[in-house]
Order: structure tokens, then sequence, then C-alpha cells
């Protein structure tokens, strides 16, 4: 059946948001998110900030969060009060879920959130999280739409939820998962910094096609509140028409708007601090939405050359105990751009800090702050990848960069872009790094919920087949860990060689058997292989063996299956398969075993790897 | 209904907030206009109160032509109103401004708390109302009140004689309210929700 409507999901690590877009006009429009407010209150925001709170039983009056569409409420609260009531008692608050299913340390399907809380109360798993983000999300999109008498049903729309371009298949296929566990049936994966690129499209309406151009590198910069995520996307005219592909993707960077003004707040504390004033914990918290706000009004305002701060007591006396001081833009500049937008050279890149042994295993926050040298990191790998093939190399042309692959425009995303200076230095930096060659910015640049805007837009593409697509495919190429049969040397560990059967660029709804390699599995009995990837190797053809893949590649997840007994073969003996990979029209990957000689075929689950 | 008890009560709070205002060293430059602000939001709430009682004085017989509908809460508005103040106390402190005592405190500390509650409340205010003046021209400048104009939009001051068009000074502007988006409130039987909860820290 043909859909009626597209709906966007921006599934935010900070904040979600749903986009609704019209099939005929291609308008698209956001609807706002009916969530609890406080304890029997609930009401309409724009964003639903991805946060879950787990309260005491005896917290809050019994059944004091009722929605619309749910009289008796859930256990967990879920948005803007869940933030609220979270920032003073952290130890029952979930945030950063989505994060957390990209990590390749931890089992995201284990209850470990709270991370490191000692709650009695059950914890859930940070699959658990976004399956109740997104249901409520789908709960509240019907519940509105119907008050506003529209009632729709989501099997007659395509649904459309983006995952951030660093995101593997194992964190891609769970975020899928769990879209359809709550409810949202087969839902199509998009990456964000592309949905912001179809906005930026969509709200440019005709125009965007003069603004781009044959031969165009374009550099899409999404800093948001808690993750950086970059892409680069080439522009080739094909036969008179412009034609749109996404060449490299960034790794998932936890650094943002957030950091900033941590930052800010802790140089003010510091401040007040030299001047004999202390802060409780909790007024530090009001130091930090305080700076936040200066912050905003000093970017918004050039003339201005402070802005006045008041951090309020705790205790009901505001006059007496309302500590003040000022946001300077001296200080301002300093923190937030010679701090995270200062101008680095081209080969500072973030150092690796990865691999010690004694490390915790919380989320891998960015121990680098300076977003510049992240930039010139994710830089120097695309130049890498895109060498790596030579389709890539031809599609880019010639160019005379040895150190990075350098844009020729950019399309900046996130709430951290809406401060003309921060632009104005990310321009200067890549101008820099460019031999003083400007990079020009996309004009129309709409930072707010552009990437569940740019979704629903997508969506449309899809289901009317008009409008422009950008070719994309596997950001990655994917590999299975092959044991080296040599005579074992003690002290010695083999390399681990490495079958590549996914090639990177590897387009929706198509599938791949790899031909000539044969394994024999054993029914009855589990069998497991090492899963790698890599984002630079562009070039690496399927069925073709890295050598050392521990040094080469990334280690994503461990491939678990366990055939069934099968029919005409007795328990116990091996069944020679072939890896058959598809990827799925709705852009999640799927590896199957292919029995060699007859059609059956069995999926391998990922699993991730724990150490 | 239940916007303009809030517009009402939101007009009280301003007009405390004003004054409040006059007396902190930064309002000095708006001194000139607090009387006429203070005058305008007691004329609002004068109006708010008139309005609110027409509808029940002046169609009770509609009222009773509806014997089935469902019947709010006794309490329904009075938990609404207060959850408004909760919302005020909670973003800006409100509450805890006007029930402190503001005499034993100099101008930089009543400034330095006015700034708590004007940030606060501006950014509830903005969310919850759409809000905008009445007449975009300036203070001051020469305006034309057409025939036909809504009675209640504007006060009228000096010598009124004759038929509209009227001409004259705008003295305030005015505010008007587009639209109301409260949070929904789910009464709690027979009981008023708090305003700001004690807090206390376990330790």
């Amino acid at each position: 059946m043909a859909a009626s409507f597209s709906l966007g999901i921006d599934l935010g690590t900070s904040n979600s948001a749903i986009a609704l877009a019209d099939l005929d006009t291609g308008e698209s429009r956001i609807v706002e998110v009916t969530q609890v407010l406080g304890p029997n209150q609930y009401g309409e925001r724009p964003t639903l900030p991805s946060a879950l709170y787990i309260p005491h039983p005896d917290e809050f009056p019994p059944n004091a969060f009722p929605l619309p569409w749910n009289q008796e409420g859930e256990p967990a609260i879920v948005g803007q009060f869940a933030r609220d009531r979270g920032a003073l008692v952290p130890d029952r608050l979930v945030t950063s879920a989505k994060s957390w299913l990209s990590n390749p340390h931890i089992d995201p399907r284990q209850p470990i959130l709270p991370w490191r809380s000692d709650i009695a109360e059950a914890k859930l798993s940070p699959f658990e999280c976004s399956r109740r983000y997104l249901q409520h999300l789908k709960d509240a999109f019907l519940y509105l739409e119907h008050a506003q008498g529209r009632a729709l049903d989501l099997a007659d729309g395509q649904i459309v939820l983006t995952v951030p371009a660093s995101f593997d298949e194992v964190a891609r296929s769970l975020t899928a998962e769990a879209a359809k566990a709550a409810g949202l049936g087969d839902v199509t994966l998009l990456e964000e910094p592309q949905a912001a690129f179809y906005a930026w499209t969509a709200q440019a309406g005709r125009t965007w096609r003069d603004e781009i151009a044959d031969g165009d590198i374009v550099l899409v910069c999404d800093v948001g509140g808690g993750t950086a995520d970059f892409s680069l996307i080439a522009v080739t005219d094909v036969d008179g028409n412009l034609e749109l592909e996404r060449i490299s993707v960034g790794e998932h960077i936890l650094l943002g708007g957030d950091n900033m003004d941590l930052a800010l707040a802790y140089s003010l504390h510091a401040r007040l601090a030299e001047e004999g004033k202390t802060l409780e914990d909790w007024q530090l918290l009001a130091l930090i939405h305080a700076a936040s706000a200066a912050k905003i009004t000093l970017f918004q305002d050039p003339t201005l050359a402070e802005a006045p701060i008041a951090v309020p007591s705790r205790g009901s006396s505001l006059l007496a105990r309302t500590i003040s001081t000022s946001l300077d833009r001296a200080l301002l500049e300093q923190v937030v751009l010679d701090g995270f937008f200062a101008i680095t050279d081209i080969d500072d890149i973030p150092r690796e800090t990865r691999r010690s042994g004694l490390q915790e295993f919380g989320l891998p926050y960015a121990s680098d702050p300076v977003i510049s040298k992240h930039l010139a990191g994710f830089l120097g790998r695309s130049l890498q990848n895109v060498r790596a093939s030579e389709t890539l190399s031809a599609l880019v042309g010639a160019r005379t960069e040895t150190r990075a692959l350098m844009p020729t425009a950019v399309l900046f995303n996130g709430g951290v872009f809406k401060a003309a200076s921060i632009r104005a230095r990310v321009l200067e930096l890549l101008a820099y790094w460019n031999g003083g060659q400007p990079v020009r910015e996309l004009q129309g640049f709409e930072p707010d919920l552009a990437v569940a805007k740019g979704a629903a837009v997508y969506g449309r593409h899809r289901a009317t087949g008009r409008g422009i697509r950008i070719r994309a495919g596997t950001s990655r190429s994917y590999y299975i860990g092959l044991e080296t049969s040599m005579p074992a040397i003690p002290g010695f560990r083999p390399p681990v060689k490495a079958l590549c059967v996914v090639p990177q660029g590897m387009q929706e709804g198509t599938e791949l058997l790899i031909e000539g390699r044969e394994f024999g599995l054993v029914t009855g009995r589990p069998a497991e292989f090492r899963f790698f990837s890599s984002a630079v190797r562009s070039g690496d053809a399927p069925g073709q063996i890295i050598p050392d893949a521990e040094r080469e590649l990334q280690e994503t997840s461990l491939l678990e299956i366990e055939l069934p007994p099968v029919d005409d073969l007795q328990a116990g003996q091996a069944v020679p398969v072939e890896i058959d990979a598809v990827v799925t029209p709705l852009g999640t990957l799927e590896l199957w075993m292919k029995h060699t000689n007859s059609d059956r075929r069995w999926k391998v689950e990922f699993q991730v790897r724990t150490e | 209904m239940r916007a303009i008890r809030a517009v009402s009560i939101l007009a009280v709070l301003l007009l405390l907030a004003a004054n409040a205002f006059a007396l902190a060293p930064q309002g000095d430059a708006y001194r000139d206009y607090l009387p006429w602000a203070g005058l305008g939001l007691g004329g609002l709430v004068l109006i708010l109160l008139l309005v609110l009682r027409i509808p029940t004085g002046a169609h009770p017989t509609a009222q009773a032509a509806l014997p089935t509908r469902t019947k709010a809460p006794a309490n329904q508005a009075e938990a609404e109103i207060v959850s408004f103040l909760a919302l005020m106390q909670d973003k800006g402190r409100l509450v805890d401004f006007l029930m402190d005592d503001i005499n034993a405190y100099d101008d930089a500390q009543v400034g330095a708390a006015s700034r708590v509650v004007h940030a606060g409340c501006k950014a509830a205010l903005l969310e919850h109302f759409q809000i905008r003046p009445l007449r975009e021209e300036g203070e001051g400048t020469r305006v034309r009140i057409e025939p036909g104009y809504a009675a209640d939009d504007y006060r009228l001051l000096g010598t009124i004689s004759g038929a509209p068009p009227f001409v004259g000074t705008l003295v305030h502007h005015g505010w008007k309210v587009e639209s109301v988006k409260l949070p929904h409130v789910l009464a709690s039987a027979g009981r008023l929700p708090t305003i700001a909860p004690a807090e206390v820290e376990l330790t």
C-alpha cells in the first residue's frame, strides 16, 4: 500500500523530535510532543528531552504521572520533567542512552542504566531506554494528531528514523529493532548529517541547486548538545543532473554544546571562588543554566560586552543570598572559541587514548575537547578513505592535498552553530587549512530540529520517488575474522586474518554472496566469529583477505550462530556454508550463512563483544 | 475562562514585580514609566475581573441547558491557578521574591534577585503566552482609533466626546495575549497543588 504521509523521527542523544511531511507539497512541520511536565501535569513541547527518571516508590503521590494515552502512567518518567528532576537527583537519571548503543564494551541489552548507580529499583538497558523514548514519541504523535482531528495509522506512513553517521551496523540494527519493539514497525534508517542536508534542500526550495556545483565537496558539520558528527558529500554532474554521494563519515565523538556550558560554568565558578563567594552543588547547576543563557545572549548580540548572571540561593530567601556575577565577552571567546574551536594545524589530531588496561568502561567521552582537532582527524581519515578506492578518487577529482580531504563548502547543523561567531571561526579554520582559500558556507542554515524535518523530507522522497537522493550505502566495510592456522609459538599471538564480506558503499536493497569461501558449521554447536569494520578502506572488495585485522581494522562485535538440526544431515556433522550479506531496503545489514548445496540459509546474530 | 483567570493572575504578578522593580537601582531609567505600567496592569486586572463575571452572569440558561456535562472537580480552576503560580515559582522564584521582606535589603541585592525573577518569569511567560503589544506605534506618537474598535482594547483618557475615529497620543501601547498554552493540570481530589515543595537533602 502506498504511503499517505512521511514521519521523520530524530532520536537524539539529548533531545528527540518528530516531523511530519506532506507528500504532495513537501512541506514538513514539527509535531509537538506531549509529555510529563510535573506531578499531575502534562503539556506539549517541541522536543522530548531524551532523559528518563526512575522515581523512588515513595517519592511522588501514587499515579502522579498519567498521560492522555496512558492513565496509569509509566513507572519511569520520560521527557522534560525527567530531565529537570534528574538534574537534582542524578543517580536516578538516565541520559545519553543512545551513545551506549554504540559502546563496544557494554552489552546494550543489559540493564546497566543509570550508570554506576546503586538504586534499588530495576535498572534499564540502553536498548530498553531507546525503545521507551521511541514508544513515547509514537504514542504522543498518534495522540496529538488524533486530538487535532487527524486519525493517522502508522501502517500508512513512511517512517524514517535517524541515526548518527558514526553508528556501525550493530548500533544501527539495535536502533531499528528498538523502533520495531516500540510499535513503529519496520523503519527506514537515515544518517543524521544526511537528514540535515535534506532539510537544507527542502527549505532552500528550488534554489539549492544553484548553491552547489559539480566538483563540490560539502562538509556537513553537526555539533549538537552532546555529540559531534561529521560527513562529506561529493557533488558530481552526470548528464546535466547533480548527483550527491556521501563519501565519508566521522567517528562517534561525545563532545558538544553541553561541554561548552560546563566549561563556562567552571570558569565562572573559579572566578567566584577567587572573590570569596562559594557555591553549593545545587547552585553550580543553576550557574550552568545561567552561563548557557548568558552565552546565547552574548552570541546573539555582538554589541554587548557582558551579560549579567545571577545565581539564586537554594533556600526561600531569594533577596539575601543571590550571587551575582557576569560573563564577559573575553571569557566567552577564550573558553568557547579558543577552547573548543582553536585554530590548530591540519595534522594536529586528537591523541588516541584507547587501550589503556585499566580504563574505566564508561561512555567514551572525548578526552580532547578541541573540536578543531577532531575535524582535522576526520578530514585526514577521509582522504585516506577516498584514496583507497579508484571510484571515490575519480569522484572527488584530481587533488593536490596530501594530508586531508578539504571540503569546498560547509553546511552547519546543531544548536552550537546558531552563534555566528562560531560559524565564522570554523570557516576561518577551514580556510587556514585550505591554504587561505575560503570554504563557503551554504546559506539558509536553520538548525532548529533540521534532522527531524530532513528525515520527513527524505521519507517523502522515498514514498513518492521524487526529489534528490544522496547515494550512500554502508558507511563502512565489514570483515569476518579467520583463525590463522599456524603452529603455536609461546609468547607470540598469531595475527588474525579477516575476510571482507561487505564493501563500503554497499547499496540498500542489495545482496552479496561471498563465493569461494566455504565455512564448515556443525549443527547444534554454537559458532562464533570475530567481526571487524573500517571507515577508511573504501577500496576493499568482497572476498578480499586483510592479513592483520587487529592492526588494520576496528573490532565491532561478535557474530554468533547456532545451526538447528538439518534434516538430511546427522547431528555433529559439518555443514558447508557461504556468507551471504544483505543490506535491506530499510538500510540495515543482515548476514546469513547459506548452505552451499541448497537454498537454505540461517541468520547470524550480532553479539556485543564484551571484554 | 481558564485563560482569563491565568492572565489576570499574571497581570497582578507583573504589577507587583513592576512595583518591586521601581525599587531596584537598575529601575532608574524606567522609573518614569513604572507608574503608568502599574496603572495599566491594574486596569487590565479590573477589566479581566469584569470579563470574568460576564459569562457566568449573562448566560445562566446556557449552563442549565447542559445538565449531562461532566462536572469538573470543584477546585479544578483553583488547582490550575496554583499550578501557574508554581510554574512562576519554579522558573523564576516569584513567590520567594514576593514573600521576602524587601525592606531589609539594599538595592544591589534586590537588583540581583530581580534578575533571577525577570529571566525565569520572562521565559515562562513567553513559553506559555503568545503576547504582543496592542499598538505597534511608539509610545508618545499620535494614533488613530478607528470606528468599530473593541472598547475593551482601549482606555481613553482626557476629554472623551464625539464619535470615533478618535485621535490622541499613545501613552501605553497595551498588551494582548494571542494564545495561551498552559500545561494540563489533573485535579487531585480535594487538594490544591503545592506551590513549591519543601526540599530536604537526604544524606
